[in-house]
C-alpha cells in the first residue's frame, strides 16, 4: 500500500453529476477518501458555466461568472478538482486566459469587485483524472489496488474538452492518441477496446444537445455502433455530460434511429472512478453502483446489470 | 611609439576641410524637407568649408561634383546626406578614391530611411532629424582617419561540402576553369538524394541516367579529389585562406584494393536496414549504396557489424581487402572558397498522428513511393502496398505534409517541389496500372516551372488522375488495412470519406539535421525555416555573409532540379570570380591594439566571435589578426584598459557623434 | 410565363465582400482569422459535418466575406465544440474560438434558438445551474441523491441564495442582463409581427 499523500482539494461539482447523476459524485468522494485526499466543499458555487452555451451566448459572462467560481477555491487556498470535461473546459480556459491576457484579468476584477471578491490568479483547476495520473501518479493508483477484473472489455471514452485545446491541458500538448485514461482502467484489470473512432466527441456539448438532440443522439449512435462492433462490454468516462449523452442519449438513439440500428444498445456507462473504486475494494453501495430507491425516470437510463454481474463474478 | 598610434597623431594635425553634398533623392528628401535650408544648416557646422545641394547624387553630375571639389583642393573630407549607406556608401568612396581621396575620409548621413522616409507626414520633424544626422556626421567627418584596404591572396582551390546534384555540378564547373576542388561527401557515394530519385519531372528523364554520367565526370576530373564517406570536422582562417581539417571515416575495406566484386555481401550474416530503400529493404553490414555508387568500392557499417570474420576470409574475399583495425585520418587543406551544398532532409510525419504513418502499414511517404517506383528499388519497378505486398488499386496523395503549417513543430514554408513529384509519381502509377484510381488531395498546385503547368494539365487530361481540392483531415484503417480518409472537397463543399488501398504522404523538404553543426563550423547564418541564409534574398542568392563561403541548392531552400543546378553553377562563378582575381580586399573595419595600453589580461581573446585575436607570448600583448576580424567591437567594450581601437569607429569619433547628437538640441532656436 | 420566371430566373450576382462581420473578429483580436487559406481540414475533421449540414470551413468563409446569413443560420450552432479544426488547422488559426465569437455576434444581434434563451434567462439566471435540481418539478432528483447519502441539494448556489444573488448582481454587471432584455424584446416584437401577417382580419379590427 503506497504511502498516504496529503492532498486537498476544492470540489467543483458542476451541474450534471450532482443534479442528475450523482453516482459520479458519490464515486469520487469515495475514490478521494479512499486514497488519502481531502475534498473541501465550495459553498455557493454555480454553473462552471457551461462551456457549449454560456460561453457561445456571451463571452465575458463566461469568463466573469467562471472567475467567480475560481475565487471560492483562492480563498480556500486550494487547487479545484473537478469531475467534469466542461467544467473542467471552462475553469481550466478561463484560468489560462486570465494569466495570459492581463487586460482580461483587469476588466474581470472590475466586475468582482462589485461583489467583493478579487481573482488573484492563485490556483490551478484540476481534473479528477489529471489529479489521479499526475498529482497521485499510476503508482501510487496501483498500490491500492485489490481485485483485478478478469475479463472485462471497455470502451474507453476521453471525451473532448479533457484534452483539448491541447495548448491549455497538461498533457504534453497530446490530443490525438492519449493514453493517460486507458492506463487507469488497465490498472483494474479491464481490457481497453480500440474501436473505431475512439476519440469522437459524444455529441453533447457546444450547445448541441440543446439544440437540436437528434444531432447528439447520432453522435452517441456511431460511436456505440463502434464500441459494440469493436465487443465492449461497457463504457468508461470521465465526464458526467458524455455520460449522459452515452446512457440518456443511448435510449434516445435507439428510439430516434430504431430502424436503423437493428437491436438496441445496452451497453452500461460507467464512470472511471466507479470502476476505479471497485478494483480499490470500496463498497459498491458507496460508488453509486446499487440502486436503492423506487424513483422512475431517473440515471442511469441503461441498465449496468450486465456489468454488476461481471464485478460479482470476477471481483470476488 | 607604434605605427597605429603614429597615424592617429598624423592625422590629428591636419585641419579637417569638410565638403557636404545634400541630395534631393528627386522627392524622396527634397519633397519633404527643404534641401536648401539643409546646405546652408550644413555651413553653419564646424569645420565645413562648402556646402551643395543636387538632385541625385549617385549619379555622373552628382559624383563630378565631388570630385570637383576635391581636385580642386577645397576639401580633404566628404560628407553626403541621402540615403542609407548601405545603398551608396561603396559609390560614394570609390568617387572619393578616384579623385585621389582616400576613400574612408567619407561619410553618408542617411536622410532618406532614417527621416524623410518614416516622417512622411511630419515634415518639420523629419527636418529635424535629418539636422541631427547631419550634424553627427559632420562631427565624425572631422575626426576621420585615413585607411588601407587589406589586399590578402586567395587560394585557387575550393572546398565542396555534399557531393548530391550541386555539389557536383560546381565541382565540375570549377575543375573545369582549372582550380583544384576537395568536394567532401559523408556518404560512401556521390550522387546524393537525385539517385533516390526514379524519374524526374517534367521531361520524366530517368533521373540515375542524367545523373551517373556526372559521377563518372566527378571520378574521372584530375583536379576534383573526392572525399567520400568523410566529414568536415573544422574550419579554420579567412576568405582566400582558409584551414580546413576533413575526418575521412575509415570503410574497414581497403579502398584501392577492393574489386567491389560483391562476394563479401552474400557472406555477410548481418542484415540492417538499408538508408538509401528508406528503410524498406535490407542491407548487410558490409555494403554499397547502390549499384551504380561512385565510387564503387564497399564500406563497412561497423556499428552493426560483429566482426564474425567471414568476410575476410581468403576464399570471400580474394584480393584481401577487408581491414578491420582501420582507422578514420585526418585531412588538412587549404583553400581559397568553400561552397556548402549539403541538401536536404526528408519530413518525417510520424508526429502526424492523425495520417496514420508508423502505425497503419499502407501509409507511406511519397520518397519511399519514389524507391517503389525505382527499377532498381526494392519492388524493382513494382509498387505493391505494405501489408500484403500487391499493387493498389487506389493511390491517394496528400499534398503539404509538414509544409505550409504555421502550428509548433511544423515548417511554414512551401516545399516547392511536392506538387510536381506527386504529380509525377501519379502518372508513373497511372502509366503501370491504368485501370487504378489515383487520387491527389491538394489546397493548391504549385505548377510554375517550365513546362510544369502542362505536365499537370496532361496529368489530369490524358492520365485521369484525379485532383481533389481539401486537406485531409485524418485517416483510419479497415480490419484490411485499406486506408479510409476523411476529407472535404472544398469546391463541392461536400464531406468525403473514400477508402483506398495505399495513402502517400507528400513531404516537404527540410534543412538537413546537422545544420546547426554546420552553420557554427564555418560560421554561417541559417534562416528561421532553418536552411542556410544567403547574403541578399534577392540580389545575392548564393553568397553568404562570410566572404568566401557560397551556399547552392537545397541546402539554401526547397527548390527542384533546375534550379538546383542553376544555383551550383552560380556559386561555382562567384568562387570562380574571387579566386580569379588572386587576391581579395578587406574593409579595414578592423581593431588595434595599443601595445603601450595592453595588460596583457586576454579578455578581448576569450570573447571575440570570429577568433580573431591571437597573444603575442613574447611581448605579452594580444595581436588582432585583420583578416579575420569583422569590426564587431566586442573587444573595445571589454578591454579594461582602453587598449583596443576600432578603425572607422574609434572612441573618439563614437563620442563626437554622441556630443554633438546629446548636447545640442535638435530644436532650431536651441542655438549651437 | 411569370412560372417560368420564378422557378428559373435567379438574379444572384455577388457584389463584392463586406467586411462588417471581419471587422468585428479584428476589433476583438482574432484577425488571425483572415490568415485562413480554405484548405478544408476543419469540415474534414467535423464530426457533426458528417451527419449534418455545418461546413466548418463555409463558416468562416461566410464571416470573412461578409454573408450576414451565416448569423442567422442554425449551422454555426451544429457545432459540438470538440475543437479538432482548432487543433488541425494548418494556419494555427484557434477555428473553434471563431465559431463561438460568431455565435455570441450572432446573440448579440437577437439570433438565438428559443431553446437557448429559455436556458439562459429562466434556468441559469433564475437558479444560478445550467441543470438544476431544486424546486418541486425537480424532487425525483433530490430523492436521488439522498438514496446514495447524499444531502438532497448539493452545496452550490441552490443551498446559498445570497451565492445566486452574487452571480445575478455579475450578471447585471457585465451585461448579461442588458442582452437578455433586448432579446426577449425582440422577440416579442417578432412574434407580435408574425402574429399579425397571419391575422390580417385582426388587423382590420
Amino acid at each position: 500500500m503506497s504511502e498516504k499523500k496529503n492532498l486537498r482539494y476544492g470540489f467543483f461539482l458542476g451541474c450534471v453529476a450532482p443534479n442528475r447523476y450523482p453516482q459520479i459524485e458519490v464515486s469520487i468522494r469515495a475514490v478521494f477518501e479512499h486514497l488519502g485526499a481531502e475534498l473541501l466543499d465550495l459553498e455557493g458555487a454555480s454553473c462552471c458555466p457551461a462551456p457549449g452555451v454560456f460561453r457561445a451566448f456571451h463571452i465575458p459572462t463566461w469568463l466573469v461568472i467562471a472567475a467567480r467560481n475560481i475565487t471560492l477555491a483562492e480563498e480556500l487556498g486550494v487547487d479545484i478538482v473537478t469531475g467534469c470535461n466542461g467544467c473542467y473546459g471552462t475553469l481550466r480556459d478561463a484560468w489560462y486566459e486570465l494569466e495570459h491576457e492581463p487586460e482580461l484579468k483587469k476588466m474581470v476584477n472590475e466586475h468582482l469587485a462589485k461583489i467583493g471578491r478579487v481573482y488573484k490568479g492563485s490556483i490551478e483547476p484540476k481534473h479528477v483524472v489529471q489529479v489521479l495520473y499526475q498529482d497521485m501518479g499510476i503508482d501510487y493508483l496501483r498500490g491500492y489496488i485489490k481485485h483485478k477484473f478478469t475479463d472485462l472489455k471497455v470502451g474507453v471514452h476521453y471525451g473532448c474538452h479533457i484534452v483539448k485545446p491541447s495548448d491549455k491541458r497538461p498533457w504534453g500538448g497530446e490530443y490525438e492518441d492519449p493514453r493517460f485514461l486507458d492506463e487507469i482502467v488497465e490498472l483494474t484489470g479491464a481490457k481497453s477496446i480500440d474501436y473505431k473512432d475512439k476519440f469522437m466527441c459524444c455529441g453533447a456539448g457546444g450547445a448541441l444537445r440543446t439544440a437540436v438532440k437528434e444531432v447528439s443522439a447520432d453522435f452517441s449512435r456511431e460511436k456505440l455502433e463502434n464500441m459494440r462492433n469493436a465487443g465492449c462490454d461497457i463504457v468508461i468516462d470521465c465526464c458526467p455530460f458524455c455520460h449522459l449523452q452515452l446512457d440518456l442519449g443511448q435510449m434516445e438513439a435507439n428510439n430516434t434511429y430504431k430502424d436503423m440500428i437493428g437491436e438496441p444498445y445496452k451497453i452500461p456507462v460507467i464512470y472511471i472512478t466507479q470502476l476505479l473504486g471497485l478494483a480499490f475494494g470500496i463498497d459498491p453501495n458507496r460508488l453509486g453502483l446499487v440502486r436503492n430507491h423506487n424513483l422512475t425516470g431517473v440515471s442511469p437510463f441503461i441498465p449496468i446489470d450486465s456489468f454488476l454481474q461481471k464485478v460479482k463474478e470476477q471481483l470476488t | 611609439m607604434t605605427e597605429t598610434e603614429k597615424q592617429i597623431k598624423i592625422t590629428g594635425k591636419e585641419i579637417p576641410k569638410i565638403g557636404v553634398y545634400v541630395c534631393h533623392c528627386g522627392i524622396n528628401i527634397a519633397g519633404v524637407i527643404d534641401v536648401v535650408k539643409l546646405k546652408d544648416y550644413a555651413l553653419s557646422l564646424p569645420n565645413v568649408v562648402l556646402a551643395r545641394e543636387y538632385k541625385f547624387m549617385c549619379s555622373d553630375n552628382g559624383q563630378n561634383l565631388i570630385k570637383d571639389d576635391i581636385e580642386a583642393g577645397l576639401i580633404n573630407r566628404v560628407v553626403v546626406a541621402a540615403c542609407s549607406p548601405r545603398m551608396h556608401e561603396s559609390t560614394f568612396r570609390i568617387t572619393c578614391k578616384e579623385a585621389g581621396l582616400n576613400q574612408f575620409l567619407f561619410e553618408q548621413a542617411n536622410i532618406r530611411e532614417h527621416a524623410t522616409w518614416v516622417n512622411m507626414n511630419d515634415p518639420e520633424g523629419a527636418y529635424d532629424i535629418a539636422k541631427d544626422h547631419l550634424r553627427m556626421a559632420v562631427a565624425k567627418a572631422s575626426k576621420l582617419q585615413p585607411l588601407e584596404v587589406q589586399r590578402v591572396s586567395v587560394e585557387p582551390s575550393c572546398l565542396i561540402i555534399g557531393a548530391g546534384i550541386a555539389g557536383m555540378n560546381s565541382a565540375l564547373d570549377l575543375a573545369k576553369e582549372g582550380y583544384k576542388v576537395y568536394l567532401v561527401e559523408k556518404t560512401p557515394t556521390i550522387g546524393g538524394h537525385m539517385a533516390q530519385l526514379d524519374k524526374t519531372f517534367p521531361t520524366m528523364d530517368c533521373s540515375a541516367c542524367i545523373i551517373t554520367p556526372r559521377m563518372v565526370d566527378v571520378a574521372r576530373e584530375k583536379n576534383i579529389e573526392l572525399l567520400t564517406y568523410s566529414e568536415v570536422v573544422d574550419v579554420a582562417g579567412y576568405v582566400g585562406n582558409f584551414e580546413v581539417t576533413i575526418k575521412k571515416k575509415p570503410h574497414y575495406v581497403d579502398q584501392k584494393v577492393c574489386t567491389a566484386c560483391g562476394a563479401c555481401v552474400e557472406s555477410c550474416p548481418v542484415s540492417v536496414g538499408n538508408e538509401f530503400e528508406l528503410g524498406m529493404a535490407p542491407r548487410k553490414a558490409i555494403y554499397i549504396p547502390f549499384p551504380q555508387a561512385v565510387p564503387g568500392q564497399y564500406t563497412i557499417d561497423m556499428e552493426h557489424c560483429i566482426k564474425c570474420g567471414i568476410c575476410a576470409r581468403p576464399e570471400v574475399c580474394e584480393p584481401d581487402a577487408i581491414r578491420y583495425d582501420d582507422k578514420p585520418e585526418f585531412l588538412k587543406v587549404k583553400v581559397g572558397t568553400i561552397i556548402v551544398a549539403t541538401g536536404w532532409d526528408p519530413y518525417d510525419p510520424t508526429p502526424l498522428k492523425q495520417y496514420g504513418y508508423g502505425r497503419y502499414p499502407n501509409v507511406i511517404t511519397a520518397f519511399q513511393m519514389e524507391r517503389l517506383l525505382s527499377s532498381y528499388g526494392p519492388m524493382l519497378g513494382k509498387p505493391v502496398r505494405p501489408s500484403d505486398l500487391k499493387a493498389p488499386h487506389s493511390i491517394a496523395f496528400l499534398q503539404c505534409v509538414g509544409s505550409r503549417n504555421f502550428r509548433e513543430g511544423g515548417n511554414k514554408y512551401c516545399s516547392r517541389v511536392c506538387c510536381m513529384y506527386a504529380t509525377k509519381q501519379a502518372r508513373q502509377y497511372k502509366e503501370k496500372h491504368p485501370e487504378s484510381d489515383v487520387y491527389i488531395f491538394y489546397i493548391d498546385i504549385r505548377a510554375f516551372g517550365r513546362g510544369y503547368e502542362e505536365f499537370y494539365e496532361s496529368a489530369a487530361e490524358n492520365y485521369g488522375i484525379e485532383y481533389i481540392r481539401g486537406r485531409i483531415a485524418e485517416v483510419t484503417e479497415d480490419k484490411d488495412h485499406n486506408i479510409i480518409i476523411r476529407a472535404e472537397d472544398t469546391l463541392m463543399q461536400t464531406p468525403i470519406e473514400l477508402k483506398v488501398d495505399m495513402f502517400v504522404l507528400s513531404i516537404g523538404l527540410e534543412a538537413v539535421a546537422n545544420a546547426a553543426e554546420i552553420s557554427s563550423l564555418l560560421s554561417i547564418q541559417r534562416s528561421a525555416d532553418g536552411f542556410f541564409m544567403e547574403a541578399h534574398p534577392k540580389l545575392r542568392p548564393v553568397d553568404t555573409l562570410t566572404d568566401g563561403i557560397f551556399i547552392a541548392g537545397v541546402a539554401q531552400g526547397p527548390k527542384d532540379i533546375p534550379d538546383t543546378v542553376a544555383q551550383a553553377k552560380g556559386a561555382a562563378s562567384s568562387a570562380s570570380a574571387l579566386m580569379a582575381q588572386g587576391e581579395v580586399e578587406i574593409e579595414p573595419y578592423y581593431s588595434v591594439v595599443l601595445d603601450h595600453l595592453c595588460s596583457g589580461c586576454r579578455s578581448c581573446q576569450s570573447l571575440c566571435p570570429f577568433g580573431a585575436i591571437d597573444f603575442d607570448e613574447f611581448k605579452k600583448v594580444a595581436i588582432v589578426n585583420p583578416a579575420l576580424c569583422k569590426g564587431c567591437g566586442t573587444c573595445v567594450s571589454a578591454c579594461p584598459s582602453g587598449a583596443m581601437v576600432q578603425n572607422h569607429f574609434a572612441n573618439i569619433q563614437l563620442n563626437s557623434i554622441i556630443n554633438v547628437a546629446v548636447k545640442q538640441p535638435a530644436i532650431e532656436n536651441g542655438g549651437k | 410565363m411569370s412560372e417560368n420566371v420564378d422557378k428559373y430566373v435567379k438574379r444572384k450576382v455577388y457584389s463584392g465582400t463586406n467586411s462588417r462581420i471581419a471587422n468585428k473578429f479584428v476589433d476583438a483580436g482574432l484577425e488571425k482569422i483572415r490568415a485562413c487559406i480554405n484548405c478544408g481540414t476543419c469540415s474534414g475533421s467535423c464530426p457533426s459535418g458528417r451527419r449534418t449540414a455545418i461546413r466548418t470551413r463555409s463558416i468562416i468563409r461566410r464571416a470573412l466575406t461578409g454573408d450576414e446569413s451565416v448569423l442567422k443560420d442554425i449551422d454555426i450552432w451544429l457545432c459540438s465544440t470538440c475543437y479538432y479544426c482548432y487543433e488541425r488547422c494548418p494556419r494555427d488559426i484557434p477555428v473553434t474560438d471563431m465559431i463561438i465569437k460568431l455565435r455570441n455576434i450572432a446573440v448579440e444581434e437577437g439570433h438565438i434558438l428559443d431553446s437557448h434563451f429559455g436556458l439562459a434567462n429562466n434556468i441559469f439566471w433564475v437558479t444560478g445551474h445550467g441543470v438544476p435540481a431544486n424546486g418541486e418539478a425537480n424532487k425525483k432528483w433530490q430523492d436521488l441523491r439522498v438514496s446514495y447519502g447524499l444531502p438532497p441539494l448539493p452545496p452550490t448556489v441552490h443551498m446559498h441564495p445570497e451565492a445566486v444573488k452574487e452571480c445575478q448582481d455579475l450578471m447585471r454587471s457585465v451585461g448579461f442582463r442588458k442582452l437578455m432584455d433586448d432579446i426577449e424584446e425582440k422577440k416579442a416584437k417578432e412574434k407580435a409581427e408574425a402574429e399579425k401577417e397571419k391575422n390580417p382580419e385582426e388587423k382590420q379590427k
